[in-house]
């Protein structure tokens, strides 16, 4: 930036208040930089997820019991299951695995009262957000149930956004 | 044969866009200006051959020509017509015809309206832009190829994605690619203006309008996008924070920051600099967003092909990334700012706040969106942001524009006082005090809720009394209120249009403050006859029904009946659709729509064996009408600011004679 903002009759009053103010303006700057990294990471503390595929949550099952994860992997034919237990309550489950063509273990996930997503079904791609229990029953969080569209949408453009989405 | 003619009518598009640029790189550097000619006609050729190609593939879909790869993945038989249409953006490869397509409309536009005005800078125009569409032709010729052949003709094909047969869906991606390829344009003037060392306002006069008209493409595109997933995803929400969402708002909010910057630069001849970094900082972030999306380096809920375009988008971003780094550091003495800030409080500085928080946001959004890949390469393990994290995060940024957005009008160019400013929002931060007071004691109790509303209502008084303000002061001339309220827009039509976008802006605001505060949600199961309460409404299950549908259709219906303290207001009727040849179902909610709230329900399961049970799940949705409400009024706006008007000369901010003096 210049050093002088506009001709003035005494050139020394012109120079010395732009410098006043750039130091004003580059300490203000500080201070809201500081503040917005402050409310980064006071927003993150604590509350990102870590993203797994089903082998890499049961390589390390033991570290992740009871953290919020994020798990992908595809839907197994034939495991959704929809229960209506009752008035209040139901129960969504199905297996996910990292491969379909070569399926090594499967996650067994739970969701407790949510819809049955449009695009839950056999070979979607699944991301559930949620944890492990003891029990290797991954539990969904409220409204941490989301599919990517079946392989026969696959050249969805991304405008155009097939999606599937978040449950709740 | 369709195939064949389309293909080589790409083919020379991609020649067509090669040659503009070799030739007005070397008619540049020659000074022939019949080179520059030949280029100039060479890139606004490609529009017409890239308007046949898309009739082909057209033609193909409509005629369901399945010989043709991409013909069988997005359309089928019994589709109709309508979609067949628009299926030519239903998948990658039409996509990013498509968006060849309005590239070539968009540059030959400029070439044809701003030849005779801006000839010194038009070879370098056409340098820049006919390079973006190299690359986009690049990709569409020899990577995505929507004529490619079946080696198998099937009979039918896929059909479009029932979630995409929905008209939001139809208008969202022309919206968001003609926002995404506006921003080309003036990009290029940018760099041409940098190139030519023609370092004066003119290609901010020059792009002013093209740049208002891409913000808004890209605006309503988000707007409609949103919409969408509301009316058709079924989960009672319009925005999640994911990345492919969050790509298109990327280079919308820097576009923002760009409108409001370059006023500065207009004005007082200041921030050349950074609106130079701004405009390159929203065409790398357009392209950058295509890239992330189609390339899967980023996980999201959207599909989409995971295919090898990625490298090369990211290589077309380093490369257009570094050669606008180049020339603004060649550049750099030319692009010095003539002025200082004077005063804190000053419109240059008021500015200057709202660049910073836009930014801020924008920072914060690309660290959220890029935070798998970044926390990776640190940490080497994979972490994920949800949406939680976003909103604490960005409410506080948010609040700060809102309350910017009412003040930033009252101040004035080089400096405000201090009493004049505190005069001028003291009444009506008293008004919005006492409707908060009012809200209050009608049973709104939460503070981010309360501390919400006030800051709207305090802009939008604010906002609104500058419109008084203006209309009275032409009254006084013996106008009446009409004619004077019509007059000072049209008059003004970039600052009271701006305005209104800001109205447009507190309306959304008020309806996501009470939405995102207060949106309650319940799943139940009924039997026929049984009711729920909700807030104030009672919803009674009568029957379900089970009927074929147009085309493969089979739809399940519930009727339900809504009550409002007691009274009933409206029969609903959610169902779902199931596309029985490929046994995707697809659930349509029914709501219950007013200016106060929205009774939103789903029918979530039915089972023909206890066929007079359903469980529903629903959702009261406080002022989620005044979303869109102020989606209309944000449009408005914007068309009220980019209509054409008489050529002006800006008029740039005089220096008071008291502060002359003063200092």
């Amino acid at each position: 930036m210049a050093d002088v903002s506009w001709q003035n009759t005494d050139g020394s009053l012109a120079l010395e208040k732009p410098r006043r103010n750039r130091l004003m303006f580059a300490v203000g700057g500080i201070v809201l930089i500081s503040a917005v990294i402050f409310l980064v990471i006071n927003a993150m503390s604590g509350n990102t997820q870590l993203y797994k595929t089903v082998d890499e949550y049961y390589a390390e099952q033991g570290r992740l019991a009871g953290r919020d994860l994020r798990v992908s992997g595809w839907v197994v034919d034939g495991t959704v299951v929809y229960t209506q237990i009752d008035a209040h309550n139901s129960r969504l489950e199905f297996d996910i695995v990292d491969d379909l063509a070569n399926p090594g273990r499967s996650l067994h996930v739970v969701a407790l009262n949510e819809p049955k997503p449009d695009l839950l079904q056999g070979q979607a791609q699944a991301l559930v957000e949620g944890r492990g229990d003891a029990n290797g029953v991954f539990m969904a969080n409220p409204g941490g149930l989301m599919l990517k569209c079946p392989t026969r949408y696959e050249e969805m453009d991304p405008a155009g956004h097939p999606d599937s989405v978040p449950t709740s | 044969m369709i195939a064949d003619i389309g293909y080589l009518t790409l083919l020379t598009a991609f020649f067509c866009a090669v040659y503009a640029v070799v030739a007005a790189a070397y008619g540049a550097r020659s000074g022939d200006d019949r080179w520059v000619r030949s280029a100039r006609n060479a890139l606004i050729a490609t529009f017409p051959l890239l308007l046949l190609a898309a009739g082909l593939v057209i033609t193909a879909l409509l005629t369901g020509d399945f010989s043709i790869a991409y013909v069988s993945q997005v359309s089928s038989r019994g589709m109709p017509t309508y979609l067949k249409v628009t299926a030519l953006w239903g998948g990658q490869a039409g996509s990013l015809l498509f968006w060849n397509v309005l590239l070539s409309a968009f540059t030959a536009a400029a070439m044809l309206s701003k030849w005779r005005q801006q000839k010194e800078l038009m070879p370098y125009v056409i340098i820049v832009s006919g390079m973006t569409q190299v690359f986009f032709l690049l990709v569409s010729t020899f990577l995505e190829d929507p004529f490619t052949r079946n080696l198998v003709i099937p009979a039918d094909g896929n059909g479009l994605n029932p979630l995409l047969r929905h008209p939001g869906m139809i208008i969202h991606p022309p919206m968001l690619y003609l926002g995404f390829v506006g921003f080309t344009i003036p990009f290029s003037f940018a760099m041409a203006a940098l190139m030519s060392n023609q370092m004066s306002d003119n290609w901010i006069h020059t792009t002013r309008r093209w740049t208002l008209v891409a913000w808004l493409f890209l605006g309503l595109g988000l707007i409609l996008g949103g919409r969408w997933a509301y009316d058709v995803l079924g989960w009672g929400g319009y925005w999640g924070w994911d990345p492919v969402e969050n790509a298109s708002f990327m280079p919308w909010l820097a576009g923002t920051a760009f409108l409001h910057s370059v006023m500065i630069q207009e004005k007082m001849r200041m921030f050349k600099m950074w609106n130079m970094f701004l405009v390159v900082l929203t065409y790398c972030l357009v392209i950058l967003g295509t890239f992330v999306v189609r390339s899967g380096v980023i996980s999201s809920v959207h599909a989409f092909a995971q295919s090898a375009i990625g490298p090369f988008f990211f290589g077309f971003i380093v490369i257009m990334f570094t050669f606008s780094a180049y020339w603004i550091t060649k550049r750099r003495d030319s692009l010095r700012s003539e002025n200082a800030l004077a005063s804190y409080l000053s419109r240059e500085a008021a500015f200057l706040y709202n660049n910073f928080l836009i930014i801020a946001i924008l920072g914060v959004v690309f660290l959220f969106t890029y935070y798998p890949i970044l926390s990776e390469l640190f940490t080497g393990e994979k972490g994920f942001v949800g949406p939680p994290v976003y909103e604490r995060a960005l409410a506080p940024l948010f609040a700060a524009l809102v309350l910017l957005m009412g003040v930033a009008p009252l101040t004035m160019w080089y400096r405000t006082s201090i009493q004049r400013l505190g005069r001028a929002v003291l009444w009506p931060a008293v008004g919005s005090t006492a409707f908060v007071v009012v809200l209050f004691i009608l049973g709104v109790r939460l503070w981010p809720a309360l501390l919400g509303f006030w800051l709207v209502s305090f802009s939008a008084v604010l906002t609104i009394l500058e419109f008084t303000k203006g209309t009275r002061a032409r009254m006084r001339k013996g106008e009446s209120p009409w004619t004077a309220f019509t007059t000072l827009m049209a008059r003004n039509r970039r600052r009271y249009g701006g305005y209104w976008i800001h109205m447009g802006v507190l309306i959304m605001a008020f309806g996501i403050v009470a939405d995102g505060i207060y949106q309650s949600e319940t799943q139940i199961r009924l039997q026929a006859g049984e009711s729920i309460t909700l807030g104030d409404f009672e919803m009674r299950f009568n029957s379900v029904s089970r009927f074929p549908g147009a085309d493969d259709l089979l739809i399940t219906k519930a009727d339900v009946d809504l009550f409002k303290n007691g009274k009933l207001v409206r029969t609903l009727t959610p169902q779902i659709e199931l596309y029985q040849r490929t046994g995707q179902p697809m659930t349509i909610p029914s709501a219950r729509s007013t200016i106060t709230e929205d009774f939103y329900v789903i029918l979530v399961n039915w089972e023909p064996t206890t066929a007079d049970a359903a469980t529903f799940r629903i959702f009261l949705n406080p002022l989620i009408n005044w979303i869109w409400t102020g989606g209309l009024v944000f449009v408005m706006g914007t068309l009220i600011a980019a209509w054409p008007e008489r050529e002006k000369v800006p008029v740039r901010a005089r220096r008071p004679a008291a502060a002359v003096a003063g200092d």
